[in-house]
């Protein structure tokens, strides 16, 4: 009991010295900070909340943390080449460089949670159909946001070179690529929401 | 594999909850497994046997296909 409220008034004081430290600075590192602070230690959180205290740690949250842990290492080394790449060909003109960074950290904290949460409790209950359709959709989302990506680089290369608007490419990373993206973020959506779900049926009440 | 361990839960009257307590997983961890949906370690198995007053064999049953 006393090393676990010496963990959260060391967590609640360290934040808030950091948020006001960086409050002087830049109000979106400050956002990020808490987001990312609640994303990933959503579990710890809600079980002080619910049962007051902290989480249990067996042999399956072990091997889901470190999976859902090599998803967001993954994702944060593609997301920062991409951003690195977009930053490069002057993507975001004016937008502050914190504001981007905070974006991408406030991602990789969701993809953690939502890595997470995959792994815990939708993974184990999808059957092979549904995991196929899965795998398509992230496939497809991948795909569409690495064109949307492209698309914003060639039509600015081809405007540049060719003294004209570009028009096939604006289309393409404005208008297709992002409705591909939608849909195929519903379609994961769906599948994860139904494997969610499946996850409640089996669950006795204490 | 499949297991047995609801029934024998049920005959020593415990609950998802009271058998992850006594064991020390999550309530989820004994639904997956009483699901058949997740394979224990042999250090987990023995303790639900255990908790379950039954042998491993008698609780874990390992499909031959």
């Amino acid at each position: 009991m006393k090393t676990r409220c010496t963990l959260i008034t060391y967590a609640v004081i360290s934040l808030l010295g950091l948020m006001m430290m960086l409050a002087r600075e830049n109000v979106y590192v400050v956002l990020a900070l808490v987001l990312g602070f609640l994303l990933l230690g959503h579990r710890e959180l809600w079980s002080l909340v619910r049962y007051q205290r902290l989480p249990i740690i067996d042999d399956r949250v072990r091997e889901n943390l470190s999976s859902a842990m090599r998803l967001t290492g993954g994702f944060f080394f593609i997301a920062s080449i991409v951003l690195i790449l977009l930053l490069r060909f002057d993507v975001f003109e004016n937008t502050p460089t914190g504001l981007i960074i905070s974006g991408l950290l406030v991602t990789v904290g969701f993809v953690y949670l939502v890595g997470y949460h995959y792994y815990d409790r939708v993974c184990p209950n999808l059957g092979e159909r549904a995991t196929h359709w899965l795998k398509i959709c992230l496939l497809t989302a991948g795909l569409s946001l690495s064109t949307i990506a492209l698309a914003i680089v060639l039509h600015n290369l081809v405007s540049a070179w060719f003294g004209f608007e570009d028009a096939f490419f604006f289309i393409l990373g404005l208008l297709v690529a992002p409705a591909v993206l939608a849909a195929s973020l519903l379609g994961s959506l769906a599948v994860f929401i139904k494997g969610l779900w499946a996850s409640f049926n089996g669950v006795e009440q204490a | 594999m499949k297991t047995r361990m609801k029934e024998y839960r049920a005959r020593l009257g415990l609950t998802q909850e009271k058998l992850a307590e006594i064991v020390g997983v999550r309530r989820e961890t004994i639904i997956f497994l009483e699901k058949g949906k997740y394979n224990p370690s042999l250090k987990l198995a023995h303790g639900i046997a255990r908790a379950l007053e039954a042998g491993i064999e008698d609780i874990f049953i390992l499909d031959d296909d």
